[in-house]
């Protein structure tokens, strides 16, 4: 079993659903004969031809919509945002149309949107963001995000088959970093678990997509600290008695994400833990995130303003003293 | 001296309430500041605002004021050490009283405050006893108790019966940490308190707690959460009982249908009380003995006659009454459920008619032998838990019915009656109270009193 990159698993399981059932298709910017921005898409015109790869026009709005009404003729639509942010032009599509429809009318919508998300690479403020957080507050919607090669093929699975509108945000830092041994052929990671990326005693640092990776470097060798690693995979709906369980053994909690700061989901984390685990904290809930701010161009500046391994090493030892 | 300290210091422990003197913030910037001078001493009285030390920062040198009066009951930065903003500097005894161990402070004018004393290294050391002598606990090695105490360690200190002033704290400001707790009641020293006080606490070793199976075994730690999940309330007996599992279709549907009517109709019961020696001479008059269903169906046929608001229904907005009554009768199947086969056209039988309708459909309803249509279409519904000697009930309306009559038992009670010549006397007399669920949406409570007037009238004055 060869060990496969991050972006590969991401084509591997699209490619796996639309060989399974004939109602998956993909749609989105140059993801046909190109093979997408990212190549995600790649080879996927020349296996499924164009009935099933859509090339689009450079109209979100329409891309998403497209999906919806399709989802609701019973296909399977995979969307693909050539960046995260530009998921803002086809919102209303997703939050208003998609994530309202089983409410109001009992109709199903099963589709899935991938969001390239993610800063780390001097994208600057349209090509780095992170909004994983908006779509939290749009009930209808599920919010994905994998940390690993093997959660990125079984939660794409898992969101395509997925009765409900997904919004899948892969991390583009991740893309050709992130190596795995991931299963051949077709397996689903279930929505709402988390994954304990590392165990601990001592503290537990709750985080999801690329900051995981930043998560376990940091605390890896801390003073000899004992730290659990929590990787959330499935923002909504989010594991919350796996949360729970962490912070009932360590009593101590960072929560870490590279999204702003400002009703992100660490302010969520954090108000479940303060609701449903007083009783078991040693110290007050930190969290280490982005600033409330635009993602800057510049390389240091971008670094000042996402999370680093050296900040998140303070912020753990900070609140290991306390 | 005349003053020492030492002197009445069994006066001190009375009402000991300490508080904190920290390093303050002198400007924005100022992130530490160093000790240049104290200008009290252990023992020493100090009044609010009084200078009770004195500190430089690289912005200003100052004094501090005091923040309370009291006495100092310990002083915990050297002169010369230089420490962060916040860090504790000194406690105060605010609980004491000037003048109780130091008679010359009683006047607190402040006089005193202008010469500082310098005690002796001596009076200084005698000093450190000031502790209250019946403190229970000492107060450890660190002086950070005062450092807030986070919810875990709270909770667990109870649990354990663990006063914290004993545990050494490695926190920040000698806060004690969950770690530092778990360390300590590990270590057994700490369980002493959780004993019953036989032995004033001066046991050095501890006690198995009640619980604990070895002798010498620690009591066993509790660190989990409370917050438990409830294991699930199925047990392996329970679910050999009958009736447990999955709902049958039969009670699936009557549990949607009563939530549903709940939901829906705006229930009222109103009860009534009727005298049943009429039906109970005709009863017995008869051929054969019918049942008091038999009458009070007959009876409720004609009150419905009469209040058509009651034999009715209603859907969403709109009511609809019947000319024609079609009356369910509630059919107990014992723990299978319950169905209410119709008998069509009520109104054109008599109680000798309605009694043998009833045992038909009662009859195949218990053999499951009812047509598909004959459980439809009803205008009113009567239930009868009666043989069972019960009271009253609050039956729920069968929807989309107005109104659903419960009969409950006939049972002799003494009630006062009136005789021709107006004399009351006491007589036992068959009684039963008729208890009517109705839809507010549909109608109001005169409506239902009528209807029970009516019924309770066509009972006591049964003519057949």
């Amino acid at each position: 079993m060869p060990a496969i990159t991050y972006l590969e698993a991401i084509s591997d399981g699209l490619r796996e659903e639309m060989r399974d059932d004939d109602s998956v298709f993909c749609l989105g910017e140059d993801i046909g004969a190109f093979g997408g921005a990212f190549k995600v898409t790649d080879g996927f015109y020349e296996e499924f031809g164009s009935d099933r790869v859509w090339d689009t026009p450079l109209a979100e709005n329409a891309i998403v919509g497209t999906a919806v009404g399709a989802a609701i003729e019973g296909w399977r639509p995979v969307c693909e945002m050539q960046f995260a942010d530009f998921i803002a032009c086809g919102f209303d599509q997703l939050v208003n149309v998609a994530a309202k429809m089983n409410y109001r009318q009992g109709v199903s919508v099963p589709m899935v949107v991938r969001l390239p998300s993610g800063g780390g690479f001097s994208g600057g403020p349209y090509h780095s963001q992170n909004p994983e957080a908006w779509f939290m507050q749009a009930p209808g919607l599920k919010v994905v995000a994998p940390a690993t090669a093997e959660d990125a093929k079984g939660l794409l699975a898992s969101a395509i088959r997925d009765p409900n509108p997904v919004i899948y945000l892969e991390h583009k830092h991740l893309y050709r970093r992130i190596k795995g041994d991931v299963r051949a052929g077709r397996y689903e990671t279930p929505l709402g678990e988390l994954r304990v990326a590392r165990a601990g005693t001592d503290l537990t640092v709750v985080a999801y997509g690329a900051m995981v990776h930043t998560a376990l470097e940091a605390t890896e060798d801390l003073d000899g600290a004992s730290v659990e690693v929590l990787d959330l995979r499935t923002l909504c709906p989010m594991d919350t008695d796996g949360i729970l369980k962490s912070v009932r053994k360590t009593s101590k909690v960072v929560v870490l994400h590279e999204a702003t700061r400002s009703c992100g989901v660490g302010a969520e984390v954090c108000a479940l833990i303060g609701e449903e685990a007083f009783e078991d904290l040693d110290g007050p809930i930190v969290r280490v995130t982005a600033p409330d701010v635009p993602i800057p161009f510049s390389p240091p500046l971008e670094r000042a303003v996402l999370p680093q391994v050296d900040g998140v090493k303070e912020a753990c030892r900070e609140l290991l003293a306390y | 001296m005349s003053s020492s300290p030492t002197e009445q210091t069994g006066s001190l422990g009375e009402s000991q309430e300490l508080t904190e003197v920290v390093m303050p913030q002198m400007g924005v910037s100022v992130a530490e500041g160093t000790i240049t001078a104290w200008r009290k001493q252990v023992g020493d009285w100090v009044e609010r605002d009084e200078p009770i030390l004195d500190i430089s920062t690289d912005k200003v040198e100052t004094e501090v004021p005091s923040p309370a009066a009291g006495r100092v009951a310990e002083l915990i930065v050297a002169e010369g050490e230089t420490v962060e903003v916040g860090t504790l500097l000194a406690t105060l005894d605010t609980g004491a009283k000037p003048g109780e161990a130091h008679a010359a402070e009683a006047n607190g004018d402040g006089s005193q405050a202008a010469e500082p004393k310098v005690p002796t290294a001596a009076a200084t050391e005698s000093a450190a006893p000031a502790q209250p002598t019946g403190s229970k606990a000492p107060r450890g090695t660190n002086s950070g108790n005062a450092a807030p105490v986070s919810p875990v360690v709270r909770r667990i200190a109870d649990e354990h019966s663990v006063d914290l002033g004993a545990v050494p704290g490695t926190g920040r400001r000698g806060r004690v940490t969950k770690k530092d707790l778990l360390i300590f009641i590990e270590s057994g020293e700490g369980t002493e308190g959780a004993q019953p006080p036989t032995s004033a606490g001066s046991s050095s070793t501890p006690a198995p707690s009640p619980g604990s199976t070895g002798a010498s075994a620690p009591r066993a730690l509790h660190i989990e959460s409370p917050y438990v999940e409830e294991p699930p309330l199925t047990s392996a007996d329970a679910a050999k009982l009958p009736g447990g599992g999955e709902m049958s279709v039969m009670r699936k549907r009557i549990a949607e249908h009563m939530v549903r009517s709940v939901q829906t109709a705006a229930h009222c019961t109103t009860v009534t009380e009727a005298d049943m020696a009429a039906v109970e001479r005709a009863r017995k008059g008869g051929p054969k003995k019918l049942s008091y269903l038999a009458f009070v169906a007959r009876a409720t046929v004609g009150a419905l006659r009469e209040n058509p608001q009651l034999n009715a229904t209603i859907e969403g907005d709109r009511i609809t009454p019947h000319e024609e009554v079609h009356l369910g009768i509630a059919v107990s199947l014992g723990d299978a459920g319950l169905v209410v086969p119709v008998i069509r056209n009520a109104h054109e039988l008599s109680h000798e008619g309605i009694a043998a309708r009833i045992a038909d459909v009662a009859e195949r309803a218990r053999s499951k032998r009812l047509e598909p249509g004959e459980t439809q279409g009803g205008t009113f519904t009567i239930t009868n838990p009666g043989p069972f000697g019960t009271l009253i009930s609050t039956p729920i309306i069968n929807q989309p019915q107005v109104g659903i009559l419960d009969l409950e038992a006939v049972a002799k009670r003494p009630v006062v009656v009136t005789d021709a010549d107006g004399n009351d006397s006491i007589a036992i007399r068959p009684m039963s109270y008729l208890c009517l669920s109705w839809d507010h949406r549909a109608i109001d409570g005169v409506r239902a009193a009528q209807f029970l007037a009516a019924l309770r009238a066509g009972l006591e004055g049964w003519r057949g």
